[in-house]
Order: C-alpha cells, then sequence, then structure tokens
C-alpha cells in the first residue's frame, strides 16, 4: 500500500566521471613501457577517422571545497571525461566533467599532446559547458560535429568517449528506448528532457557524443546505479537551447513557470470542476510565491494549454510528435519571454499571460560548484548559510532546520530571509565550552534582531562597539548563546589561532 | 539512560550447572550475614509467581490490524493475597496473561488491576477469583525500605525446574532513569553484578534483607549493570492502587536547561552561591503555568532543597540526585510544592498544586490503545500518535514524514480547533481514489467546511456531503490543498473493502 513513487530519485543517477577514471589515465603520462608500432595514417575510412578525431579526451584536476571547515582549501581530486568539436575552437561536454576545475587538458584521439583549455561558458542547470584550448592550430583541420535532433524510439545510436576500462577511444552501440522529462543529477534540482538508451555507458563517457547518421543527437551524461545497460543523454533540444542562450555572452539559467500541478484523474475531481471525460487541462496546485506566475494564476485554476499547445490531464502535452511534460515548452523559452496560459477559473475559460523570469531564491536546492563556501566564524561559533552544498555536508538532522530548507520557496521564507544561517559547529574555547545542543540549528535572532541573511548576521556579530553581551538566540531553542562582549573578540583570535582558520570569514561566493 | 537489553530467554539446558552460582551455608551457625538461609530462601522463594504474556500490537499502517503475537515470560511478586506485582513492560498490549507457580503445576488466567506506563510498575489478579488453590502454598512479601550505595541486592530468577537461581548485586549508584515510557524518570538503583538467563527472565524481583526491594527494569550485559526500580517508587504506586482509581504519578509542567555555562548565568545575574534550572517551557494548564511559572525564570528551591546548577540536589538517603525525584518520587498529584525562582534576579516564591500532565495533541504513549482511524473510499485517516511515528523504525527521528515530525516538534503551531491531529496515512488504490494513489501523510483541516478536531468530527463530517454528491477535503498544506471524493462510488468503495476483510471501517 505505501508503495514507492516510480519516478527515479536523484540519488540512484550517477555522473559519470569519477575518481577510478583518473588511474588508469595516469599511466598514459608515462613514457610508453611498450610501444606499439605506431600505424601509418590509414587512407581508407576517412569519415569514421575525422569523426574520432573531433572526439576528444579532457582530464580534470579540482580542488572541491569543504563545507564542513569552510576555511580549509578543500579536496584536490580530479577526473576524465569526454567532448566534441562542434565549432571553431568550442569544444561541448557535460558540466561536471570540468566542475570545480583548476586545470584542464584536452587531448585528440591518437595523439599523446595535451592541451590546456579552459571553461567559456558552464550551464550547471543542463550539466553542459563549452570549453576552448589555447592554441586551436592542432585541431583547425577537424571536422565539427553537427548537432542533429531528438532520435526516434527504438532506433539505434552510437557512444563514443573514452569511458573506464581503457585509454583509447570507445564505441558502444544501442537502442533509445525512452524518452522522459526527468532529473539531471548534476545540480540535483533540475528537471529537464532525458533520452534513455540501453548503451552501456560509463565513467569516463560524460560529455561524450551520441550519434546517429553522423549527426550529434544528444550527449551522454549519466546512468543508473541500480540498472545495467541503462545511460542517458542530453537530448539536443536542451543543447541547443544551452547554444542558443549564450550567444549573448553570458549563460542565463533556465527559467521555471514557477506552478505545481496536480493530474486530474479523479471522477469526482473532475465533475468538481466541470470537465468532461475527454476534457483537456491538469490542476494547478500550487503557485510560487514571487514566480512568474504569482497574481496571474490561482490555485484551483485548471491550466488547459500553453502557447497553444494542449495541455492533457496529467500535465503532458506534445511536441515533435512526443508526449512530454508540458514543462517542455517552458524549458525552450528564456527569460523575458511571454507565456499565453489557457485557463478554466470559476468555470469560465479565458487567457491569462506570464513573463518568465529569473528566481534566484530557486538557488537553496541546486548545488552550487566554483564558488567560494560563505560563512563567518564568532567566538568558536561556524555559521554558514543553509544551501544543498551544506546540507549534504552536515546532513540536518533538527526537524526546524529540515522544514525551513523544505519549504523556503513555496512558503515565502526566502522574502524575509535571504539566507537560513545555521550554526554548524563549536569549536571548543573557554568562551563557548558550557554551549550544547546548539549546533545544528538555524539562528534565529541576534541581540533580539532577527537573522536575514549571513553577511546580516556577520554584522551583527562583529559591531563597532560591543554590547554587554551577544544574544544568540537559535530556532526552537529557548536557551539563547550567551557571550560577553568583551571576551568576543580575544575568543575569535584564539580560536582562528588555535584551529588554524586561514580567513575568520568569506561573506560573498 | 535506558538500557535496551532485557534478559534475552534462552533454552535452560544451557544453564544446567547454573544452581552453584551462589553458595549457600548448608549449616544454620555460620554466621555469615550476606548468605541466605535455606529456610530464608525457602520463604522467599513463596513469593514468585511466573508470569506468561501474550503480546500483540497494532499495526501502524493498517490500523485495523494487529501485528503477530510475542510471548514474553517474567517472575512476578506476591505483594498481597492475591496481588502480583510486575513492570508495565509486561502487562503492555496484552492479548492474555496468565500466573505460572515455581514447579509449573498450576496456571491462573490473570488481569491487570493498575498499570502505570511512566512508572513501568503494574499490578495483577486473578480473572475470576483463585480458582484453582493457585495461592494457597504461596506467602505475599513484604515491600521494603529504600537501599543505600554500596548495599549488597539478590536478583531471583528460577529455572524450568522450579530452582532458584540467585545473582547478587552491589549498588554502585542511584539515578533518575526512564526504563519504559519515553521521557519519564524515576528513581533507580544501578547495581553490578553479573547475571545469566534463564526462563521467566523478563522482569525480575529484587530482594534485599528478606524483603523486596524492586523490580529488575533492564540489564545491560555489557558493562554488567542492574538497573532496579526503586521502593519508594513501588509504594507510592501501590498506595494509589489501594482505591479503585488509579491516578498515577504528578507532574508539574516545566522544560529546563541548565546554568552551568558562565556567560550565561552572568546573563541571568545569578550569584556563584546558588545554583538553579533554567525555565524553557511551560506545558498549557500545567501546574506550573498555574502557579505563575514563566519561561525564563530560574528555579534554585524546591521543598526547601537547594537546586544546583545541573539541576541535583543533596537528597538525604541518596546524596545527590535529580530533581525530578522531587516532584515525580515524593509527591502525589494534589500535594503542594514550594519552589523559590529568580526572576530578572530578583527572587520570587511560588506554590505549585501537582496535576497529571494534561492531554497532548500527541500523547507520548498510547499503550493498550487501539489506533482510532476512519476508511472513506480508500483513503486511510488516522489520529497522529508518538506510536504512530516510532514505527518508522528506531532512527524515525529522521525517518518519519517531515510535516508530522514537525507537528511532535510545535504542537503549538497545530493546536488551534484540535483534540488530536488527524491526517492521511495512506491510500488504498479504489476507483474513488483514482489519481489519489501517492497521497499520504497529509494533514488534514476540514471536511466537508468542518473543522476536524479529531477521528469523531472527521467520521461527523463525513456524514454531511455537499449537495453536489462529492465529500470536500482540505488539507493543511498542499499541493494541492482541496480534493474531492465522491459520495456514491466511495460508499460503494466501502461496502467492498468490508467484504473484502477489513473488519471495521472505523474505531472511535
Amino acid at each position: 500500500m505505501l508503495k514507492p513513487s516510480i519516478r527515479l530519485t536523484v540519488a540512484s543517477l550517477v555522473v559519470l566521471t569519477s575518481l577510478p577514471a583518473l588511474l588508469p589515465c595516469m599511466a598514459q603520462l608515462n613514457p610508453p613501457a611498450n610501444p606499439l608500432a605506431p600505424l601509418p595514417p590509414a587512407p581508407a575510412a576517412p569519415q569514421v577517422q575525422s569523426i574520432y578525431g573531433s572526439i576528444v579526451r579532457i582530464e580534470a584536476a579540482t580542488q572541491v571545497p569543504d563545507y564542513r571547515e569552510p576555511w580549509k582549501a578543500g579536496r584536490f581530486s580530479g577526473g576524465i571525461g569526454t567532448g566534441f568539436l562542434i565549432g571553431p575552437n568550442r569544444f561541448l561536454t557535460n558540466a561536471h566533467v570540468v566542475s570545480n576545475a583548476r586545470r584542464l587538458l584536452i587531448t585528440m584521439h591518437g595523439s599523446p599532446r595535451k592541451h590546456p583549455a579552459k571553461i567559456v561558458y558552464i550551464a550547471h542547470d543542463c550539466d553542459l559547458a563549452l570549453l576552448e584550448v589555447e592554441d586551436f592550430t592542432p585541431f583547425q583541420t577537424l571536422q565539427h560535429l553537427q548537432i542533429g535532433n531528438v532520435p526516434k524510439l527504438e532506433s539505434q545510436v552510437r557512444v563514443i568517449g573514452y569511458p573506464v576500462g581503457g585509454n583509447r577511444i570507445s564505441v558502444t552501440r544501442g537502442v533509445v528506448s525512452r524518452i522522459d522529462f526527468s532529473s539531471y543529477s548534476h545540480s540535483r534540482s533540475d528537471q529537464h528532457l532525458v533520452v534513455q538508451i540501453d548503451a552501456a555507458i560509463n565513467p569516463g563517457n560524460s560529455g561524450g557524443p551520441v550519434l546517429q547518421d553522423g549527426k550529434v543527437v544528444g550527449v551522454a551524461f549519466q546512468g543508473l546505479r541500480s540498472a545495467d545497460n541503462t545511460g542517458y543523454m542530453i537530448p539536443t533540444p536542451v543543447v541547443r537551447r544551452f547554444l542558443k542562450d549564450i550567444q549573448d555572452g553570458t549563460y542565463d539559467k533556465y527559467v521555471d513557470i514557477g506552478i505545481t500541478t496536480f493530474p486530474m484523474f479523479n471522477p469526482a475531481m473532475r465533475r468538481k470542476f466541470g470537465l468532461s471525460q475527454t476534457a483537456s487541462g491538469v490542476l494547478v496546485a500550487s503557485v510560487t510565491p514571487d514566480g512568474p506566475c504569482d497574481g496571474v494564476l490561482k490555485n484551483n485554476d485548471i491550466l488547459t494549454a500553453i502557447n497553444g499547445n494542449t495541455v492533457d490531464a496529467a500535465g503532458n502535452t506534445l511536441i515533435d510528435g512526443e508526449k512530454v511534460n508540458m514543462n517542455e515548452i517552458v524549458e525552450r523559452k528564456f527569460s523575458g519571454d511571454m507565456l499565453k496560459l489557457s485557463i478554466i477559473r470559476d468555470g469560465k475559460a479565458m487567457v491569462v499571460n506570464c513573463t518568465l523570469k529569473p528566481f534566484p531564491p530557486s538557488q537553496m536546492y541546486s548545488v552550487q560548484y566554483g564558488v567560494k563556501p560563505r560563512y563567518t566564524t564568532f567566538a568558536g561559533l561556524v555559521l554558514q548559510p543553509l544551501d544543498r552544498n551544506l546540507y549534504a555536508a552536515h546532513s540536518f538532522t533538527n526537524t526546524r532546520v529540515r522544514r525551513l530548507f523544505a519549504h523556503y520557496i513555496d512558503e515565502g521564507i526566502f522574502k524575509e530571509r535571504q539566507d537560513i544561517v545555521i550554526l554548524t559547529r563549536v569549536l571548543a574555547d573557554p568562551v563557548n565550552t558550557h554551549v550544547s545542543g546548539h549546533v545544528g540549528t538555524a539562528i534565529e535572532s541576534i541581540n533580539g534582531k532577527k537573522v536575514t541573511s549571513l553577511k546580516q548576521a556577520h554584522d551583527l556579530l562583529h559591531p563597532k562597539e560591543a554590547p554587554e553581551f551577544f544574544i544568540i538566540k537559535c530556532e526552537g531553542l529557548e536557551r539563547p548563546i550567551i557571550v560577553p562582549g568583551n571576551k568576543a573578540t580575544e575568543a575569535s583570535k584564539r580560536t582562528e589561532t588555535n584551529y588554524g582558520i586561514s580567513a575568520p570569514s568569506q561573506l560573498s561566493k | 539512560m535506558k538500557f535496551l537489553t532485557t534478559l534475552a530467554i534462552i533454552s535452560p539446558l544451557a544453564f544446567s550447572s547454573c544452581c552453584e552460582q551462589k553458595k549457600i551455608a548448608t549449616t544454620g551457625d555460620t554466621q555469615n550475614d550476606e548468605s541466605i538461609s535455606y529456610q530464608e530462601k525457602e520463604t522467599t522463594a513463596q513469593s514468585f509467581v511466573r508470569i506468561n504474556a501474550t503480546i500483540q500490537k497494532w499495526s501502524a499502517s493498517q490500523p485495523w490490524d494487529k501485528s503477530a503475537p510475542a510471548k514474553r515470560r517474567a517472575l512476578g511478586v506476591l505483594i498481597s493475597d492475591t496481588r502480583v506485582l510486575t513492570t508495565a513492560e509486561m502487562a503492555t498490549n496484552i492479548t492474555y496473561i496468565e500466573l505460572e507457580n515455581a514447579d509449573s503445576t498450576r496456571r491462573l488466567p490473570a488481569k491487570v488491576v493498575a498499570i502505570d506506563y511512566e512508572a513501568n510498575l503494574a499490578l495483577l489478579e486473578p480473572d475470576n477469583g483463585d480458582t484453582e488453590d493457585f495461592f494457597k502454598e504461596l506467602k505475599p512479601i513484604e515491600l521494603g525500605t529504600s537501599a543505600k550505595i554500596g548495599d549488597k541486592i539478590d536478583v531471583w530468577q528460577l529455572e524450568d525446574n522450579g530452582m532458584p537461581l540467585i545473582t547478587e548485586g552491589t549498588i554502585q549508584s542511584v539515578d533518575i532513569v526512564s526504563s519504559f515510557a519515553d521521557g519519564h524518570y524515576f528513581l533507580t538503583y544501578e547495581a553490578k553484578g553479573s547475571m545469566q538467563s534463564a526462563t521467566s527472565s523478563f522482569t525480575l524481583p529484587v530482594i534485599r534483607n528478606g524483603k523486596l526491594l524492586g523490580l529488575l527494569s533492564s540489564y545491560n550485559s555489557k558493562d554488567q549493570i542492574i538497573d532496579v526500580m526503586a521502593p519508594e517508587i513501588i509504594a507510592a504506586f501501590l498506595a494509589d492502587t489501594a482505591d479503585d482509581k488509579y491516578v498515577g504519578f504528578p507532574s508539574i509542567g516545566i522544560g529546563i536547561s541548565s546554568t552551568v555555562d558562565p556567560n550565561f548565568r552572568t546573563w541571568l545575574k545569578l550569584s556563584d552561591d546558588v545554583g538553579g534550572l533554567y525555565v524553557t517551557r511551560i506545558r498549557k494548564d500545567s501546574a506550573a503555568e498555574k502557579a505563575g511559572i514563566e519561561k525564563g525564570d530560574v528555579v534554585i528551591e524546591i521543598n526547601g532543597r537547594d537546586i544546583g546548577r545541573r539541576g541535583y540536589y543533596s537528597d538525604d538517603n541518596y546524596g545527590r540526585l535529580y530533581w525530578s525525584h522531587l516532584i515525580r518520587g515524593s509527591q502525589k498529584v494534589g500535594d503542594k510544592v514550594n519552589l523559590t525562582l529568580l526572576r530578572e534576579g530578583e527572587e520570587k516564591k511560588v506554590i505549585a498544586t501537582l496535576e497529571r500532565p494534561g492531554k497532548r495533541l500527541i500523547a507520548s504513549y498510547t499503550y493498550d490503545q487501539a489506533p482510532r482511524y476512519l476508511v472513506k473510499g480508500g483513503f486511510i485517516f488516522q489520529e497522529l500518535t508518538g506510536t504512530y511515528l516510532q514505527a518508522f523504525g528506531t532512527d524515525w527521528k529522521t525517518k518519519a514524514p517531515l510535516n508530522l515530525l514537525d507537528v511532535l516538534a510545535s504542537p503549538e503551531d497545530y493546536e488551534e480547533g484540535r483534540n488530536k491531529l488527524v491526517f492521511l496515512s495512506a491510500t488504498i488504490p479504489t476507483p474513488a481514489t483514482t489519481g489519489y494513489e501517492s497521497m499520504r501523510n497529509n494533514i488534514i483541516n476540514k471536511v466537508n467546511g468542518e473543522t476536524i478536531a479529531d477521528i469523531s468530527s472527521l467520521i461527523k463530517a463525513f456524514q454531511k456531503p455537499g449537495s453536489d454528491g462529492l465529500h470536500t477535503i482540505e488539507f493543511s498544506h498542499g499541493p494541492p490543498k482541496t480534493i474531492y471524493l465522491d459520495v456514491a462510488a466511495s460508499d460503494t468503495v466501502d461496502a467492498q473493502l468490508l467484504k473484502r476483510g477489513i473488519p471495521a471501517l472505523s474505531r472511535e
């Protein structure tokens, strides 16, 4: 009876660069111990040769920040992925292949040379990135891969890349087995169109092209831990959108319509809203506060069409001959675009318009890459703003904190609190040695002032003139933390020295 | 600090030689007063009765069902002519309980006269009188007085053949311990002794100087620590059972925090010569609220006893003991307690008249209470209880649904208009619940326009559907906030569910 929802959980998806992939490739850095005789240039099959040449191996050396001890340098690591040439000095790959990278090297098929590269654009929300090499000359003659369309179900595709198990290029074949709107595990909060194929996609394949009839129909990017031979690729509508978004020189991210819908399957529900058995339309179950539809749509509206595309009872619509989630229409739009929404409100059909716009509070739920963790310290107390990275690093159990995180947007908590500031650690010091039970809770107020952001909390804790007491109240706990004003500075200095805190605060990303 | 390890029931064959565990003086002329004479041992053994219980809990997910029965055996103590004392743990959620004599020749069905889940004590008597002459060879034992640290105690067990198995222990500490119902702490002796398993081991009598000292509530085999409920608590329990109406132990209704932190003390303006407990919470309608105690007060004295920074006072008999014993262990409901408070540094005296803890939105325990539920069209509605949340496993505090945990953490946010919190616990896929299959853990605000205070009001609200033939169900949080259920379709489904084996569609 309590059956789990069938939708894939994000946790079960794996991104396809991984540390193990680093080990075999490191061997390649050494001079070949047993060199095979270099092959003479093969005159035959120039088509295949040139496609392989355009598919490159990407070696990333990364530095991953430490959200548990944010003043530390973090963990140095690395991984291998695949990329491919789509234009003059434009290499497409996955964002997760190059995230947090400190050094990027690109290697051509069949060449030992490593070419330093850098990120030009990176889109964490759709797991794509565009790289360029410092010197494009050696790549001049290579073919630019063409971006094709969404492959048909059951059609065959080839996946090419540099997965684990060897150093040279690898080709696998598979069949398109599902086209769906699904989770992108890199950011842990985004859902876009995904194409599932039954070819083996393994760590190292990430960022590699999926080809059909000589054209790119997708970018291999994630697999499923619990199933064999299930690979996922980013289909070309997502790729095209990314390439279009960056045309103006910046990546502006996806924009969301900001509503939750509920399927209109129940006969009683349909009767209540006056919908016949066959009538289209999905229920608007909630509208995100301050989102694009706030003030445009209301709870209990029936959304029947977006820009003229009929939305069915399950919230799906027909695009390019395939039934997909209606969000797919919004997906292809950009900030500032207008949507025409056909609705039934209180039994009356009407059309309303909404203008899509960025929604910064949704950052709360996206894994952040390439940014410095924000924090401040005070008398041994470590304060950090709540976000997905922090949540993953600390796995909070406090009910209030979990609740603030879960309802940050739908209950409009973001309007009052730019940050939820968490006391993540107490570094023992004579001034705080008796503070216990407060770690892992959200800071409600400092000296009576409600805490609304990390910066503001930092300022409250570092005033020009120290108050008699700093009174720090944590949510759900009546007993405040008390730090005498005249002991605070000394205690801060002492803990910084004793615990090797190189910088007492980092207030911007 | 509750030890969950109670002795496992192991085949008695494994311990066939264990009657040698304690040397028994063979002649009367031994002057060793720590040994027990045969005669004394015979007399003491006459007070013990085996208890066999069949325990069956209710299913949390399908509240009309009971889970598989389990058996427990214990050794009870005859405390008066026909009344047997044991732990509440032994007599909770029982479908059948019986008494059995030492040599297993006679058995007698029993019933519970009084049970206190908080103090973990229960009193049994024969269900239909002493039909078997069950008690004719038995002799009640007298309840002893307080012991001290260092005192020797004997834990009694009976082997299958009826032979006693005695383990000696030494009381090492006295503390306030919660042994059964979570969060209820009572005076407990902690004795060191190496116990072995025998039959009837779930709860055992502890004897000192030929009198009953207490009952073993748990044994930690790793540290070899025996927890023994103290005689004061048993005496208070027995006194309460003297009349027909069992009341229970009193409560004052405050939540507290220590005042050890010197910075915190300076802020509270506490001088070094006082201890004190910082009041963090006042339970609604509690003795503390009525006495005028406020959040932020510091309790420095209870009935003339200074309360230390960590909440300990000096007990005449036991030394340092936690303050709660001054309320729960030494007073009755209705007794007056004098408290000295510091408010903003000013001393203030109040008198609190102790009460039973008031009703709460989420009861901390619901032992022996069948879950209240309603099945409507395939929706299963229940009243939220601690038992329901605990059914999510040992790490239920993180595994249970977040919105339900929030009710437990902040009940004041949900109390308005509610006696109990009614929620949709699960949805059985039926023609009436098409499209709603994945709905669960939604808190109910209103049904058909009526505010839902408990299951009874939910049942009434479902009897008044809208004129359009639909039930309207409103949740406290969405999405969606409101859903509809077809009256005719859900009635049909209800009739079918009864045919398919759900014994009753509701329990009030």
